[in-house]
């Protein structure tokens, strides 16, 4: 693949193209879901799609929404990151503990996680260890630096970024203006740069990338840079909002975030990037919470309601490709 | 293969390949080494005796190994075949059976039963999640397990039922310095050695999952082979659940540990992680080395915080050094 090729591939997938209705329609379904989700808040409350009320609903979707997208940088190179829990739980205490009275400090802390996610990429590549296993080893490695930096739930938020996390910006309430630039700023490194479309051929055919004069270990580097990146916002966003650190309290972010890069149409043969789907997939996943809630069931049913939305879209995606043929 | 004979500066490389090909022979020899430098480290450091270590880290490792061998079977199909579900099956068959069980007044066969229909049940989920909806192994599984976990948390919920008595005599009963429960588990991954390596089912799922197209074409019945692993995954996951909850009693979250240990297990006992080639014996020993090395660190006064760091970095390093080994 030349770079001119590449260049005019990336023009094209500026504008989504789909075949037919079917395939416009399973690409939807992701956002469906959410509206869905939103409707049936409104119809149980009606202050749901209030200002305030939006708030409330979306008041813990940030964190995995960043999450979502930390993980979506490594499953559109055909890799799987189980690290992501906790690598967004040792950015939570790292935090809590520093970013207030020693921010220096926190930032290399910072730098060195993002070093150590570049690491991981080479170590894929080098040693052709498949990247479940080393994030599986590294997600170790992050529980462990938690725990070292904050054996117990504590420390406190920096006021500016629980100000900035809880702001109440004009017109829709701070999630939404979030979610809404986190998908834009990943559709431009998707997109509108060559980074992305390099990445997207990476995972779909690494040897024809390869031989068109890329170097995939610079893009597996960069892939996982990104994703420690959002990582440790997401972790940032979990301070800012919680106002304390807790190393495991993000735990499940790993299952949550892959279902969400799933819902919003990634897949794990690579080579599809999906910004916006897997916000608008973390977005309905953090929506399941409230709603409960609001039906006066029992938060024990959250964790399975959330696996029935992850199977309900799927198996919606299913069919749709089932007729299709 | 050239057949010319070898010059002596080839017989060198072909003594060392054929090193190397032992090695690929018995990939699970790794874990064993690793596993005795571990064992004769905590001697050492803590003058303990050889046997006692021994004979504490035997009575914790069935647990795992039985999930493991589920896992390793379920990993030999390939393809991304994983069961994200394990982990949330065991906690919930430790409240269902120790429930039915309830300290001494309901039937052991029956709670035994009752764990066992469970991961069948969820083994049964991800397989029509699998092969009716062609979801992802990895996301069928986390998408069940995700409605296993809320299915435990809602069991836990008024949960007062005691630990069966004699269950529990069992589970930590020793016939001189060897856990009963071990042998048992010995003599069950013999089985699950025999199905995998001896019986037209085992190797079908190897064929699968190093070429699941040629094994289609072969003639092979792919997804009856692909179910029957899923579902032993499952089984074993509920064994092993009700057996954890009677050694200690059920609690949420018992099972959280397993979902990574389980697959470092396999992974560290020398099967692919991609698929199409597993060895039993190598869960054991995979088993047995993360169990001995969470005792060194304590031995050593370690808190658990660099516990895992060190657990993390050694399982990254001993695959690092192990190097690539594509599937056959």
């Amino acid at each position: 693949m030349s770079t001119a090729e590449l260049r005019v591939r990336r023009v094209r997938q500026l504008v989504p193209q789909f075949s037919d209705w079917r395939e416009l329609l399973a690409s939807l379904l992701p956002g469906i879901a959410l509206v869905g989700m939103l409707l049936w808040a409104q119809s149980l409350q009606s202050q749901a799609l209030t200002y305030s009320g939006l708030n409330l609903l979306l008041s813990a979707a940030v964190p995995l929404v960043l999450a979502a997208v930390s993980q979506m940088f490594v499953i559109v190179l055909g890799d799987i990151d189980l690290g992501t829990g906790y690598l967004v739980g040792l950015a939570n205490v790292v935090s809590a503990r520093w970013l207030a009275h020693d921010p220096l400090l926190a930032l290399a802390v910072f730098a060195g996680i993002v070093a150590a996610y570049m690491f991981q990429g080479v170590l894929v590549h080098l040693r052709q260890i498949p990247s479940i296993i080393v994030t599986l080893g590294s997600s170790f490695i992050w529980l462990g630096c938690g725990l070292l930096v904050l054996s117990i739930p504590g420390g406190t938020s920096p006021g500016w970024l629980g100000s900035f996390f809880n702001a109440s910006p004009p017109l829709v309430p701070m999630p939404v203006w979030i979610s809404v630039g986190v998908a834009l700023v990943c559709y431009a490194i998707c997109f509108l740069v060559p980074y992305g479309a390099v990445v997207r051929g990476t995972g779909a055919n690494h040897v024809a990338v390869s031989r068109s004069g890329w170097s995939i270990v610079k893009v597996r580097m960069a892939s996982y840079g990104l994703a420690a990146v959002f990582g440790i916002l997401a972790g940032l966003a979990l301070t800012g909002t919680t106002g304390s650190g807790d190393s495991t309290a993000s735990a499940n972010f790993t299952l949550l975030a892959i279902a969400a890069v799933i819902l919003g149409g990634g897949e794990f043969a690579g080579g599809r990037s999906v910004p916006v789907g897997a916000v608008i997939g973390a977005l309905a996943l953090s929506l399941v919470g409230p709603v409960l809630g609001l039906l006066n069931v029992s938060s024990d049913y959250q964790t399975g309601a959330q696996g029935l939305v992850l199977v309900v879209v799927l198996a919606g995606r299913a069919l749709t490709k089932r007729v299709e043929q | 293969m050239s057949a010319t004979a070898a010059s002596p500066s080839e017989f060198r490389e072909s003594r060392l390949e054929r090193a190397r090909s032992y090695a690929d022979m018995f990939p699970w020899v790794w874990s064993f080494i690793a596993a005795i430098a571990v064992w004769i480290a905590i001697a050492l450091v803590a003058g303990r005796g050889f046997g006692g270590t021994l004979t504490s880290a035997l009575a914790l490792a069935p647990f795992l190994v039985l999930v493991g061998v589920g896992q390793m079977f379920v990993i030999t199909a390939g393809y991304g075949a994983i069961d994200l579900s394990v982990p949330y099956v065991m906690t919930l068959t430790g409240f269902i059976s120790t429930g039915i069980m309830n300290g001494g007044h309901g039937s052991v066969l029956v709670g035994f039963l009752a764990a066992i229909g469970c991961g069948l049940l969820v083994g049964v989920a991800n397989i029509a999640a699998i092969q009716l909806l062609s979801i992802p192994p990895i996301v069928a599984t986390l998408a069940t397990g995700l409605m296993v976990q809320s299915w435990a948390a809602v069991r836990a919920g008024n949960f007062n039922a005691e630990v069966h008595p004699g269950l529990h005599d069992f589970v930590v009963r020793q016939w001189g310095p060897i856990p009963e429960l071990a042998v048992f588990t010995v003599l069950l991954a013999a089985v699950a050695g025999f199905l995998l390596h001896r019986t037209a089912w085992g190797r079908a799922l190897q064929a699968a999952g190093q070429n699941r197209r040629a094994a289609n074409l072969a003639g092979l019945r792919v997804n009856l082979v692909l179910a029957l692993a899923y579902l032993i995954c499952g089984a074993l996951a509920g064994v092993s659940g009700a057996l954890l909850g009677a050694y200690s009693s059920p609690s949420l979250g018992i099972g959280d540990p397993f979902l990574l240990n389980s697959i470092a297990v396999v992974v560290i006992g020398g099967s692919l992680i991609q698929g199409g080639r597993s060895n039993v014996p190598g869960v054991w020993g995979g088993a047995m080395f993360l169990i001995l090395l969470v005792t060194l660190l304590g031995v050593l006064h370690i808190n658990v915080a660099t516990q895992n760091i060190v657990k993390g970095g050694l399982i990254i390093l001993v695959l690092a050094l192990a190097g690539s080994r594509k599937a056959a």
